[in-house]
């Protein structure tokens, strides 16, 4: 067991410190869910992007700086703590961009990879329909062959980040045969679109915020060429699910983020007499440690940190409801004083135990494929 | 960066499961609530025999040498188990408190007796109220605000203690002092020097309470264990009941508790053996969130079991006693959160480490 980071794993986040001290805007940028917001948060994107920054852990070639899953981790913690804007192109770095590595030819991975770590193409995700939540497999928005592409119908909902971004992914049925209950996660396919792709309607909706966060999308025989189908037709299930992994894992909520809240949270304690609220930020911040700690055991294990599978599940149930725990008791610390940034922290932070497939969810599966439990 | 265990730490920990299983199954600890023999009886051989006893005491003593990372999985086998005696304070508290320079060198000569299972020894600190087993305990050694002692039980005069778990005996002490001068009990060569013992006994809690915290971890994953084995089995309503959402939540509950209580112990184990400045700090941390873990494992437990968990037919009890007992053991919740809330909000601030 060595608890220490190496000679170039230190220089690595001075460098990171030292970049995010002088290019972090010192006024923190209008709301990703504003038109205004979200051309800022590109440009931000692009700022980042040309310092290497964007997609550390990528190869070169595409963009990124190659570098492994502890540098990334560091390159996390540093960028949360410097107070940087939110990342306006997290569903395509952290999510899609996995998927591609994995299952993407070298020319998907040549055409996307490249364009997303600058920026130029900011992805959305459409995985839920109005009637496939939680039970994502009942979806029915479908794929027909037309010729050498596909033509896509039905609607997706929640889509994060659609009401501005550039290109989507998502599942659709390519197999309407399989629509039964035994047979619904075959004949899924994986599909990449643009958004304003002729016979896609974008219908943005406001949010408990009061912005335009996600939207609902209306396909009505968009065409996509056969190029844009990732991994085998009819594989889509087993490809989305490697998305999933990395998004209730490691990549979409890494430790950095939380030890950033705690160590706020700890500050506004500081200034507390209420013993109760200073035990509940003093747990707070043990338990960002913890996920921290839980992170470099899993990280320091390739071979689990690679496919987290079931595992994941336990951590996004962690990250959430600690990312929600931290903000009450802000909160409640501030009491009627001026919120300032927890309010929205905390609107966040709601939204945490429901998407990325809900806690109950997640619990379910830790239950039964992690314990062992019958279905 | 490599937070993962070698090789040898893990078969150590193997060595210490396969020889319990053996040697303190059930019926065992269960012997233990009414034979004070069996609290020094084939596990503690079985334990001195692996060495796991001696882990902590110097090579030129007859032990290990062994630092915390070395012992901590094989700890959360002792806690699996539920071991009774008092290892902890045997294994881990004295061998700190012995190898002091401030002590005489005859008081060394208890050192190879701990690795052979010869010399079982109580230990409390000032922080604690009570001495655990000391009725079969060779040596007592009690630090006051006035000083340290180390005694024979035949000295003390002990007043046997309510404990949670009747494997686990408590005794209060009394003959130490009359409240200026201790009397009767020997100390260490500078009889009046309770500033200079104070580090080494808070050295030896720290090192304790992390062996606990593994321990509350290690009870917590055989709780878990044997609910997930029991919901799988028990059927009501035509169906075994760990099929319901509202059993197999609260046990994901469980495994999510423990899943992220078990690296800090760890963490607070490299803390310990690096002798890092927040060490006192995160081994509090380590006892605070195992406690935890192992207090929801315990609850969780007894309510998935039902009725036959609240009797003592089954030998759930022996690990929901045992929980409720360890968790005020070696500083209780009330005394760690104290220095976290001093190590995190007072001063200069909270420190990482790493």
């Amino acid at each position: 067991m060595d608890l220490s980071f190496s000679a170039a794993q230190r220089e690595f986040r001075a460098e990171v410190r030292d970049w995010l001290t002088t290019h972090v805007p010192a006024e923190p940028l209008p709301s990703m869910d504003t038109v205004d917001g979200f051309a800022r948060h590109r440009e931000w994107e692009r700022t980042l992007a040309g310092a290497r920054l964007s997609a550390v852990s990528w190869p070169e070639e595409y963009g990124g700086r190659g570098a492994g899953l502890i540098e990334w981790l560091i390159f996390e913690e540093e960028y949360w703590r410097s107070g940087a804007p939110g990342r306006v192109s997290q569903n395509g770095i952290f999510l899609l961009a996995p998927t591609l590595m994995a299952y993407g030819t070298e020319e998907q991975r040549r055409r996307f990879l490249p364009r997303m770590a600058r920026a130029d193409d900011i992805w959305a995700q459409a995985w839920s329909e109005p009637e496939a939540g939680s039970d994502l497999a009942a979806l029915r928005a479908t794929a027909t062959p037309d010729g050498d592409g596909w033509r896509l119908a039905g609607q997706k909902t929640w889509s994060s980040r659609a009401a501005y971004a550039d290109w989507g992914f998502g599942l659709f049925r390519s197999d309407p045969a399989t629509e039964s209950d035994k047979g619904r996660h075959r004949g899924l396919t994986y599909f990449l679109f643009p958004l304003d792709a002729p016979g896609l309607t974008v219908r943005p909706i406001a949010q408990l915020g009061g912005e335009p966060g996600f939207a609902e999308l209306f396909f009505d025989g968009v065409y996509v060429s056969a190029d844009q189908v990732l991994g085998a037709v009819g594989a889509g299930w087993q490809v989305a699910m490697a998305t999933t992994s990395s998004e209730r894992g490691l990549t979409l909520r890494s430790p950095g983020r939380f030890m950033a809240t705690a160590d706020r949270l700890l500050d506004l304690a500081r200034g507390s007499d209420d013993q109760a609220l200073r035990d509940h930020a003093v747990r707070a911040w043990l338990d960002a440690e913890a996920y921290r700690l839980h992170t470099f055991h899993v990280a320091t294990r390739p071979a689990d940190g690679a496919e987290l599978g079931a595992r994941s599940s336990l951590m996004k149930v962690f990250w959430s409801e600690l990312d929600l725990r931290m903000h009450e008791t802000a909160l409640d610390l501030l009491g009627p004083a001026e919120p300032g940034p927890w309010r929205e922290g905390f609107l966040f932070a709601l939204a945490g135990p429901i998407y990325a497939g809900t806690n109950e969810i997640q619990r379910n599966i830790i239950a039964e494929r992690v314990l062992g439990l019958p279905r | 960066m490599e937070f993962a265990f070698t090789d040898d730490q893990r078969l150590l920990a193997e060595a210490v499961r396969d020889a319990l299983a053996k040697s303190c199954p059930p019926d065992v600890v269960r012997t233990a609530r009414t034979d004070p023999e069996a609290r020094r009886g084939p596990a503690w051989r079985a334990l001195a025999e692996i060495g796991l006893l001696g882990a902590h005491v110097p090579e030129e003593h007859g032990g290990l040498g062994l630092t915390p990372v070395d012992t901590v999985l094989a700890y959360e086998e002792i806690g699996r188990a539920a071991v009774p005696g008092p290892v902890v304070e045997t294994a881990v508290a004295a061998p700190v408190i012995l190898c002091s320079d401030r002590l005489l060198d005859e008081d060394r000569d208890w050192l190879p007796k701990i690795a052979t299972g010869e010399a079982a020894i109580s230990v409390r600190t000032d922080d604690m109220p009570y001495l655990l087993d000391a009725d079969l305990a060779d040596l007592l050694v009690v630090q006051y605000a006035i000083g340290a002692a180390l005694t024979g039980p035949d000295d003390a005069e002990l007043t046997p203690r309510a404990s949670a778990d009747p494997t686990r005996r408590l005794f209060s002490d009394h003959l130490g002092h009359d409240g200026e001068t201790l009397v009767c009990w020997r100390v260490g060569p500078e009889p009046h020097d309770p500033e200079g013992m104070r580090p080494v006994f808070a050295r030896a809690f720290d090192h304790a309470a992390l062996a606990v915290a593994a321990q509350l971890a290690g009870a917590a994953r055989r709780l878990l264990d044997d609910s997930v084995a029991y919901a799988k089995q028990r059927h009501q309503f035509g169906r075994p009941i760990g099929s319901f959402q509202a059993v197999k939540h609260q046990l994901a509950d469980v495994a999510i508790a423990i899943e992220f209580a078990a690296p800090m112990v760890y963490r607070a184990a490299a803390a310990l053996t690096e002798e890092v400045p927040t060490a006192s700090r995160d081994v509090s941390a380590a006892k605070v969130m195992a406690g935890d873990a192992a207090h929801r494992a315990a609850r969780t437990a007894l309510q998935v079991h039902g009725a036959i968990g609240y009797t003592e037919e089954l030998d759930l009890h022996l690990w929901l006693n045992r929980v409720w007992a360890l968790r005020p053991a070696w500083g209780d919740d009330r005394l760690h959160r104290a220095r976290l809330r001093a190590a995190l909000l007072d001063g200069k601030g909270a420190v990482r480490w790493p």
